[in-house]
């Protein structure tokens, strides 16, 4: 079943950042399995929250991705949002040891 | 190379702190997204798919050796330890932080650089022969005359709001290392039947979804009418581009829909009114600008080295670089050397912070302290002596620099591709790492000889590939990236653009097909000399098409 989270950059870092509500309190994270999905939290709530960030100046560009739920994780439904979530595919230069984002699918 | 006047620090001085404030008014939230982006583009600040991005200009694709260590610097300090060389020659670094973007514009102010009109609807970096001052096809140093153009378009106030952003490119030689023929003006320095220094004048090339040869609009431009021929070129666009479509406002667009004859003569008319004004170049300013790209003191040296040819001979790998790599110098015991960017362990115009700071120590060991960038996204070391070369290989080997395939087929062009790039719909390194690992052998490639393969991500093209004798277009049909192919591209001197074959292949499909093209083209070549742009326009596309497509 698919769901919906709410992406964004962060303003001053200008990473990736996913919308979470935990416990009342909104934060953004930078992992996209801990974003707070409409499977726990109605669309309008997150959405409001997700807008109200933005105004804040906390994000940019805020907007929802679909996702599916594995497990522990949530995985974009779309490739290009796979890849945003978890990083170029190929291994950065200075760090060849790094592990690319080997579960984008193609 | 250029030396900034106090003119130039304070300008560039001003604009980091101009900047430096309006990053202090968005983070206090007194400048909204929308206001803000407008400045950050005019600095070179992008944000993408994972972080912001920065451009930084190198103007014309020349570097200083302390250039390229603030480069590295920026690149450790600021980023994640590399920085990408694109292919208008500037580099371009991934994971900047906005707070502390105004820190790095301090560093490259230092160094006499900048990220000014690295991005927005004004004129870019100009970009030129890597090439330039020591090529044996020279007929003049387009440096001098791009510098022109960098003092004359940073910051003019007419044309800081085109209907669209604007490429220039200057080459001084036969053969065109620049492609000029693809850019918004091409310009290239030629001699009439008096002897006398002037330029071809090229028009409206392109690339992007609407791929385009520039037309020739001047046959012969004097020399000092530089500035006032762009200048009228930049008003007609200005006033007469189009602003209601992004997409048709280039101005290879209103050439198109003007006619090239219609352009001309409006180009014609306005340039009476601004071709005795101040802009006109005196002999005076020629040489004083001239004067900072002389020839340093080369010493007079022998074109033949004894242990150099003793290394040819006993070290086969040596001698595939010099092969390769290797370009005459216009002066007796000199070379050219080129520093590939296309290694198979990292993407295509990557560079690493140690890299760049072990490329500035062997410019300052070998190669008179400079460095230039290249549009096909590697580096250039333009003055070596014969007798360092084997040491310099030596070095670059160590370094991973020293892949010798230069202009030969694994010499891939790549956009950043859906790893980096917002706009981007397909990915294109894993491609070019792909076909690199699938053609790593050296015997193989060689015997391809002279081949170009660029790879774009998304129609944009930043990536050439319409210019490539073999482009690869990355698309998202369905949800799947798929790979187009074109044949028949250059962006040389008989610039082409590439036509598209057929049905595009998936990720796991186009390296094969790659193979069968380059199979047809060995099949059907008239011998080994016959390079595969000549056979392609010899045997056409069906050949090709039967193979892949049955």
């Amino acid at each position: 079943m698919a769901y919906t989270v709410y992406t964004a950059s962060l303003l001053k870092e200008g990473l990736v950042a996913y919308l979470s509500i935990r416990d009342g309190e909104t934060s953004w994270t930078t992992d996209v399995n801990r974003a707070t999905s409409t499977e726990t939290v109605d669309d309008s709530i997150l959405s409001t929250e997700a807008e109200r960030s933005e105004q804040e100046n906390i994000v940019v560009g805020v907007y929802s991705v679909e996702v599916t739920r594995d497990g522990d994780r949530l995985v974009p439904t779309e490739n290009r949002e796979r890849i945003r979530a978890g990083g170029p595919t190929v291994a950065l230069p200075a760090a060849k040891n790094t592990t690319a984002n080997a579960r984008v699918a193609a | 190379m250029y030396q900034y006047s106090q003119a130039d620090h304070q300008l560039l001085l001003e604009r980091v702190t101009q900047f430096r404030d309006q990053v202090s008014r968005r983070l206090k939230g007194e400048l909204s997204e929308d206001e803000f982006k407008q400045q950050r583009l005019r600095n070179g600040l992008y944000l993408q798919l994972h972080a912001y991005m920065l451009r930084v200009a190198v103007p014309y694709g020349l570097l200083s050796s302390e250039q390229m260590r603030t480069l590295a610097h920026i690149a450790r300090r600021y980023d994640r330890g590399y920085g990408h060389f694109s292919t208008r020659q500037n580099i371009q670094y991934n994971w900047p932080k906005l707070e502390e973007v105004p820190e790095i514009l301090d560093a490259l102010a230092a160094v006499e650089m900048h990220a000014i009109q690295t991005s927005g609807n004004c004129i870019r970096n100009t970009t030129s022969d890597p090439l330039a001052g020591v090529a044996r096809d020279e007929v003049a140093d387009p440096r001098p005359y791009c510098e022109l153009i960098r003092q004359w378009s940073t910051f003019h106030p007419e044309f800081n709001f085109l209907p669209r952003k604007f490429k220039i490119a200057v080459s001084g030689a036969i053969h065109d290392r620049a492609a000029v023929a693809v850019h918004d003006i091409g310009l290239r320095l030629v001699k009439n039947e008096s002897d006398e220094l002037g330029l071809e004048v090229y028009v409206g090339g392109g690339l992007g979804r609407t791929p385009m040869i520039g037309k020739l609009i001047r046959e012969f431009l004097p020399v000092h009418d530089i500035l006032t021929y762009l200048e009228a070129i930049l008003r007609v666009y200005n006033q007469f581009g189009r602003r209601d479509n992004l997409y048709k406002a280039r101005i290879k667009i209103l050439v198109h829909e003007t006619g090239e004859d219609e352009f001309r003569k409006q180009v014609e008319a306005e340039w009476e009114n601004v071709k005795a004004s101040k802009l006109r170049l005196r002999d005076e300013d020629i040489e004083a600008i001239s004067a900072h790209f002389k020839d340093p003191d080369y010493e007079i040296l022998p074109d033949n080295d004894a242990d150099f040819d003793n290394h040819l001979i006993t070290n086969p790998e040596f001698a595939k670089w010099v092969d390769n790599n290797l370009e005459l110098h216009k002066k007796p015991g000199y070379r050219i050397a080129y520093l590939s960017l296309k290694s198979p362990d990292q993407p295509p115009g990557d560079v690493t912070a140690d890299q760049m700071d072990a490329i500035a120590d062997l410019a300052d060991r070998y190669s008179l302290g400079q460095i230039r960038s290249t549009h096909r996204q590697n580096l250039v070391l333009s003055d070596v002596k014969l007798t360092d070369l084997f040491e310099l290989w030596e070095e670059l080997t160590k370094l991973g620099l020293a892949t010798p395939n230069y202009n030969h087929l694994t010499d891939i062009i790549s956009c950043p591709g859906m790893d980096y790039c917002a706009l981007a719909t397909a990915r294109s390194i894993p491609i070019a790492q792909a076909l690199t690992d699938r053609f790593e052998s050296y015997d193989y490639v060689n015997d391809l000889g002279d081949i170009s393969l660029n790879i774009s991500g998304c129609i944009n093209a930043c990536g050439h590939h319409h210019v490539a004798n073999i482009g690869i277009l990355g698309v998202n049909k369905k949800g799947v990236e798929v790979y187009q192919l074109t044949l028949g591209g250059s962006a040389r001197e008989d610039a082409a653009i590439g036509k598209i074959l057929g049905p595009a292949f998936t990720a796991d499909e186009i390296v094969d097909a790659i193979g069968e093209v380059l199979e047809v083209y060995l099949e059907n070549r008239e011998d080994s000399e016959e390079d595969f742009l000549t056979t392609y326009r010899r045997i056409g596309q069906s050949p090709f098409k039967e193979r892949l497509y049955g």
